[in-house]
């Protein structure tokens, strides 16, 4: 296994945000990570990346945590939510502070920037980009040292119906190469031609957890079988 | 392909300092901070001329506005450690440099490496401008006195810089650091002075750079004040790293 | 008017405020207390000449938590910083609110007006005990013309770090800028050793509605804080034109400039 997330829980004050999560994330598979808002989609790949720390339970990358892995980026590309960067610095200078410390040379830089469309944008300031330039800007310092796993939170957020279909078919083909992907998101239609397994999370619990066709199951999509299984008692939702 | 430790502490080190370089912030406080600085000491030579005191001082002139100058350097180190809080970067470091005791003690020493020649240029321009105005009026100074006096000055301004910094990476937010070291630095400090013993890393690292002849009493000898002052900025830059690992990003 | 209100709720909901109200509050009083610790043995030998400063001095040098409140009322609206970075700015929700710029402007000054004048009342109400308790029975009276002056003049900073903080975007400067003017080692006080011109300064100029001992220009000027130079109004008046002036820029440049510039 890749990556596995064994019975993780958080609780930031009284809250208990995450309460026991157990999936796995497979080589060759596009794994999709679902839930509503707020459900703890984000807090588990913050703990799946270190960025925040577990009050029980482990999530773990190649059986170590993210902080002990050797080479962090050419292991993982992360792309969490917005761009990431530093609104007065440029997306180059951006990728290039990253491309440093990852000990990759400057030429790479120019490399993803051309592969997620900003060639055009490289000397413009963050705070110029638009919603969907800034996550591109995301998916590059992902992909600048061409890791083996890509952890995503809303790839499709903020992105045109274009950017939509590149990253689909690009995932799916990272994916096809041997690659693990694991991908956040709260938007269905978007996902189900994408993704191999599905995981959906409701409230810090997992309800549901396996291949495409066994979580849809008797359902005729994977919108349906989702707002089946996470809407039945949730009666706040709207 | 294990990459040897140290290589990967150059990395990190780079890497902070592109960081630094890169935003535009650093370089309008650095140049704002220089600009300010020469007209006051315009201001204070002329000042100290008009008053026609016997024999005003080259090094009490040139780094009068020392305490001034302190306000640019506070910024600059709050810059710098807050910067990571804007625009979610924090996340993008942390998963690119997951090791974050390092990564933030890079990170001070980067901004130690910017400091410094920045300081030193700023203060010596401060006396140079006022020991070529106040040629002819003032009392000669020894040219060991003036390089003891930049240093101190240099190393006062760097060590500042990382206290700030430090403060503002155990912050987080900018306004709130500001507030703090502005208000403790210029409202709280030069009230209470004469009240609180001279242990605080302003009153103490004032005598990194005060002349022993300047008139009033000398509590402490230059090294003594710069070693009060190097303990609470390598402290309080040792809390911040403590705490960075500790708490959620 | 309701706008206003929009404005007054925006701004106690902030937890900055509420710090900068703690400042504003506790700052003058402890300012005053030491002021007064030092000054206490010269008044009580009847040689002090700054016995009519006592108490004042709080207010002149205790604006910080005013400073911070026009500041953090304009700045919360264009912040970035947050950890998850979403880089939404409350500046956009606000217009769609109150579509017309000028209302939402004024609406925003006249808040920070009265939070800053209620602020000074409560500054006064705690200093006035606190020379007592250090002076006892030689505190000098505060006087209400000069308490008046001492409301206009914290009504006016915090007006003027908020028409800065308007023009710049960002609260670093101003706050910056500001803080370091208002302690003992003013950049005004300093300039006006150089020029006279300095005394033309708002901050300068604004002290003296209430901060004055020596009294008229016919005494040798010597750039201390505590000299006057012009009348209580005409400092007043002085410091309120700069406060208009800045107070229209903004105004201007607000309603011309693009949200996302």
């Amino acid at each position: 296994m890749v990556l596995t997330i064994n019975n993780l829980v958080k609780r930031r004050g009284t809250q208990e945000i995450l309460s026991g999560i157990t999936f796995e994330a497979r080589p060759g598979r596009v794994t999709g990570f679902l839930g509503p808002n707020g459900a703890g989609k984000s807090s588990t790949l913050r703990i799946l990346l270190g960025l925040d720390h577990a009050t029980a339970g482990s999530a773990l990358i190649h059986g170590k945590p993210f902080a002990e892995l050797q080479h962090p980026l050419r292991t993982v590309g992360a792309a969490l939510d917005g761009s990431g960067a530093h609104p007065m610095r440029t997306g180059q200078a951006h990728l290039r502070w990253i491309a440093c410390a990852a000990g990759l040379p400057r030429s790479r830089v120019e490399e993803v920037l051309d592969i997620v469309g900003l060639t055009k944008a490289a000397g413009t300031r963050v705070k110029r980009y638009s919603l969907g330039m800034g996550r591109r800007l995301g998916i590059a310092a992902a992909l600048l040292a061409d890791p083996e796993i890509l952890i995503l939170d809303e790839p499709v957020n903020g992105l045109d119906p274009e950017g939509i279909r590149w990253i689909r078919t690009f995932l799916r083909k990272r994916a096809e190469a041997g690659n693990t992907v694991l991908l956040s998101s709260h938007l269905m239609g978007e996902l189900a031609e994408t993704v191999d397994d599905v995981v959906i999370i409701k409230q810090g619990r997992i309800v549901a957890d396996g291949t495409l066709q066994e979580v849809t199951g008797s359902h005729s999509t994977l919108e349906d079988a989702f707002f089946a299984l996470t809407s039945e008692q949730a009666g706040d939702a709207w | 392909m294990s990459v040897s430790s140290g290589r990967k502490t150059i990395r990190i080190l780079r890497a902070e300092l592109d960081k630094l370089m890169t935003l535009p912030w650093i370089w309008t406080a650095v140049t704002v901070t220089f600009l300010v600085h020469l007209l006051l000491t315009a201001a204070f030579t002329s000042a100290s001329l008009q008053e026609g005191a016997a024999a005003p001082g080259i090094l009490n002139t040139g780094l009068a506005s020392m305490s001034y100058l302190q306000a640019g350097f506070i910024i600059l180190g709050i810059l710098a450690a807050c910067s990571e809080y804007t625009g979610g970067q924090i996340r993008t470091t942390l998963t690119v440099i997951p090791w974050r005791g390092r990564q933030l003690f890079m990170k001070h020493l980067a901004l130690t490496l910017i400091t410094i020649p920045a300081a030193f240029i700023l203060t010596a321009s401060g006396v140079l401008y006022a020991g070529w105005r106040l040629d002819g009026h003032a009392a000669g100074v020894e040219p060991h006195e003036v390089i003891q006096a930049l240093l101190g000055a240099t190393g006062y301004l760097t060590l500042t810089t990382l206290l700030s910094a430090a403060i503002g990476a155990l912050l987080r937010r900018t306004l709130p650091a500001l507030v703090i070291l502005l208000g403790y630095y210029f409202i709280i400090s030069p009230w209470s002075r004469g009240l609180l013993p001279a242990y605080f890393p302003d009153t103490a690292g004032r005598y990194m750079y005060l002349l022993p002849s300047s008139g009033e009493l000398n509590v402490l000898t230059p090294v003594q004040g710069a070693g009060i002052l190097m303990i609470w900025s390598v402290s309080l830059v040792a809390v911040a790293i403590v705490v960075y690992r500790i708490r959620d990003a | 008017m309701k706008a206003f209100h929009a404005e007054i709720s925006k701004l106690l909901s902030l937890p900055g405020i509420w710090l900068a109200l703690l400042i504003g509050a506790l700052a003058p009083a402890v300012i005053a207390a030491l002021d007064a610790i030092a000054e206490k043995e010269a008044i009580i030998a009847g040689v002090s000449t700054r016995l009519p400063e006592m108490g004042y001095s709080g207010l002149g040098l205790g604006v910080q938590g005013v400073i911070i409140l026009g500041v953090l009322a304009v700045s919360s609206e264009y912040r970035t910083e947050s950890s998850e970075g979403a880089g939404g700015q409350q500046i956009s929700t606000s217009l769609m609110v109150v579509s017309s710029r000028l209302q939402l402007f004024l609406a925003k000054a006249g808040a920070v007006s009265v939070i800053s004048i209620l602020l000074c009342i409560l500054a006064v109400i705690l200093i006035v005990p606190t020379t007592r308790y250090i002076l006892g029975d030689y505190a000098p009276l505060l006087e209400w013309t000069r308490l008046a002056g001492a409301v206009c003049y914290w009504t006016f900073t915090a007006l003027l770090a908020f028409g800065l903080t308007l023009l710049t975007k960002q609260g670093m400067i101003p706050l910056t800028m500001l803080m370091i003017n208002s302690s003992l080692v003013s950049f005004s006080v300093l300039l006006a050793k150089v020029t006279k011109l300095a005394f033309y300064l708002p901050d300068r100029a604004g002290m003296e509605m209430f901060m004055f001992t020596k009294n008229s220009a016919s005494t040798e000027v010597t750039g201390s804080l505590f000299d006057s130079y012009h009348t209580p109004f005409t400092g007043g008046l002085i410091m309120f034109a700069w406060v208009a002036v800045l107070l229209g820029i903004a105004a201007i440049v607000f309603h011309r400039r693009d949200v996302a510039a």
